[in-house]
């Protein structure tokens, strides 16, 4: 049976209590790898995967090679009003690593999952999609580690993306673990068919490569796991709109396009008269589109990858 | 007054950076920036009290007010720009072709290209604050701080100022940079509005631009170790029994924190130290470990 855990208590000031939560799948031996979902309480998708992850360790837990520690949702008040902060405080739990174990409850939050993650020797972050996109699968993994690269080849994305660190970097979750991959995809705030099976064979892929999870037991064929391209900053491009508008998206992501095709149009939102014609600049893959229509000037439409 | 940066909003009138400028141009050049939290509106309130000032007596020098920064977010009571729920204090040194708010604080930073340059805030809707300047542990900026004359001077060390916010990007670009705060988010409160006016105009007369405007007001100049920070020891409802600016002695009872249901008493705040009150929780629903009352140290008697 999988040991239930509360790694945190908050007392709220109304007398409630909400705590983080931590699920141990294993054995004992072998590796153990943490996987954290839902730091932002507006991407669903991470806890749905953490959840499918759940329930086939569970189903297989005698046959681990290792353990698993699974937070199916690290900010529960900010999930509950499905908003990407902290509610009263209003901070964004992603810049407040490692936190503070004196600090007011964001901090102290952040500072226990630090701590009941340490040492692990895989960490995974669960993500959905930025508010306001749709994006392909993707990991991120830090700029210099190549290991990390390519385990997260293994994860069943399209793109394994590594990022430099900008300068929010250092009080991130991912940042404080060497060796962590990010994954996300599909739409901000929302579910979205079929990607949240995608992330789940990934990280189930990934805990086969790390030994974890036995091949044979897996799901799926190891056949139809997606080989990414490994990408740096210099090959993914942020389009903006050039106007203020209605943005129209056209297109899917990951779609194939050739330079100078059509991402979408900004149009006049009381009229509807075209504004722009937003283009991809290269020969190029469609990381991330806008959904959210209303653009200013200057606001990402879409990211892309160059081939 | 002038517009320094405009762009198109998608449902309403363009978004415009409002500047107010005042002097005879010869001599220093100082830029006061508030508004930049929408819901702050006491920096707001003291920059027009002293752009009043400035039309009567004309500076000698240039000073630059940019009285609000954050329209759209003072519209809807919002700390943050409303569109993308961004700090736009977290967007410095911006980005001339970067997201709305990377634009806008880029254009702030261009146009507040002064030897003195002073952010004014309010503090958190939940907490309220004696009027405060918050500067290095030493150097020139510590002498403009004081040289204001407002109710506390908090020398702090300066690791929290780098990163994306207005102040480290003054600093970076060698700019000296005051970081005032008074009174409370989401309220106005016209004495503490008033006592950051009075400190605005000291610091011109020190420059030598202006005419002062009485005595300093300062009662407590202090390090973070001079201050106590009282936090909650359980979660409630909190009871303050002190405002800002009172003087208390050791044992003195700030506060105390309640259950919010039947009112049984779970805590007290008493004082550690002789000080002056300033700082002091005002929405009253406390998690453990809040802050609820600072006491900056200062001699009895």
């Amino acid at each position: 049976m999988p040991e239930l855990k509360s790694i945190i208590e908050v007392e709220l000031p109304s007398g409630d209590v909400t705590a983080v939560m931590r699920q141990r799948f294993g054995t004992g031996a072998g590796p153990r790898v943490a996987i954290v979902a839902g730091i932002r309480g507006d991407a669903p998708e991470g806890i749905r995967v953490a959840h499918a992850v759940m329930r086939f360790l569970e189903e297989h837990e005698s046959q681990l090679g290792g353990t698993v520690d699974v937070y199916p949702c690290a900010n529960p008040l900010a999930a509950h009003r499905s908003s990407r902060l902290w509610p009263f405080f209003d901070v964004d739990l992603n810049r407040l690593f490692p936190g503070r174990a004196g600090g007011h409850p964001p901090d102290r939050v952040a500072h226990a999952l630090c701590e009941d993650v340490r040492g692990a020797d895989q960490v995974l972050e669960l993500r959905g999609a930025r508010a306001a996109f749709r994006e392909a699968p993707q990991a991120l993994v830090r700029h210099r580690d190549a290991e990390a690269a390519a385990r997260a080849a293994h994860t069943n994305v399209s793109v394994v993306w590594r990022r430099r660190p900008g300068p929010a970097a250092a009080t991130t979750f991912a940042h404080q673990f060497p060796g962590s991959i990010v994954l996300e995809g599909g739409t901000g705030n929302r579910l979205t068919a079929g990607v949240g099976r995608d992330l789940a064979d990934g990280v189930l892929n990934l805990l086969s490569t790390l030994g974890v999870v036995g091949e044979a037991d897996l799901p799926f064929h190891w056949a139809g796991v997606r080989r990414p391209v490994e990408v740096e900053d210099e090959q993914v491009l942020r389009v903006r709109a050039g106007r203020g508008g209605l943005f129209l998206p056209r297109g899917e992501a990951w779609a194939e396009l050739e330079a100078g095709a059509l991402l979408g149009t900004v149009v006049d939102p009381v009229t509807g008269e075209l504004r722009e014609e937003v283009r991809t600049p290269a020969d190029a893959h469609v990381l991330a589109i806008r959904e959210l229509p209303v653009v200013f000037p200057g606001t990402m439409v879409a990211r892309v990858v160059t081939r | 007054m002038s517009v320094v940066f405009r762009i198109e909003a998608p449902y309403r009138g363009a978004y415009e950076l409002h500047r107010l400028t005042f002097g005879t141009g010869a001599g220093p050049t100082v830029a006061i920036v508030a508004g930049m939290h929408g819901n702050e509106l006491n920096g707001m309130h003291a920059v027009n009290l002293l752009a009043g000032a400035l039309r009567v007596v004309r500076p000698r020098g240039t000073v630059h007010l940019f009285p609000l920064v954050n329209t759209f977010g003072a519209d809807e009571a919002r700390k943050r720009w409303p569109f993308d729920d961004h700090d736009i204090n977290k967007a410095f040194p911006g980005d001339p072709d970067g997201t709305v708010v990377e634009r806008i604080a880029h254009a702030l930073l261009d146009h507040t290209d002064a030897e003195v340059c002073v952010d004014v805030h309010s503090g958190a809707p939940h907490v309220r604050e004696l009027p405060q300047v918050r500067v290095p542990m030493s150097g020139e900026e510590l002498a403009l701080g004081r040289a204001m004359g407002l109710p506390v001077v908090w020398r702090r060390p300066g690791e929290r100022l780098g990163g994306t916010g207005l102040l480290g990007a003054w600093r970076a670009a060698g700019r000296k940079a005051l970081h005032v705060v008074a009174g409370r988010g989401i309220t106005l409160d016209t004495g503490h509005s008033r006592t950051t006016a009075d400190g605005l105009n000291r610091l011109l007369a020190h420059l030598g631009m202006g005419h002062s405007v009485g005595p300093p007001a300062t009662v407590a100049d202090v390090t973070r170790g001079e201050v106590d920070t009282h936090r909650a020891d359980h979660g409630g409802f909190f009871v303050p029994e002190v405002r800002v600016g009172a003087r208390v002695e050791p044992g003195h009872l700030l506060g105390y924190v309640q259950a919010p249901i039947g009112g049984d008493r779970l805590g007290e705040v008493r004082a550690k130290r002789s000080g002056v009150v300033m700082t002091v929780r005002a929405w009253p629903m406390v998690h453990a470990q809040e802050l609820l009352v600072r006491v900056a140290g200062v001699e009895a008697g």
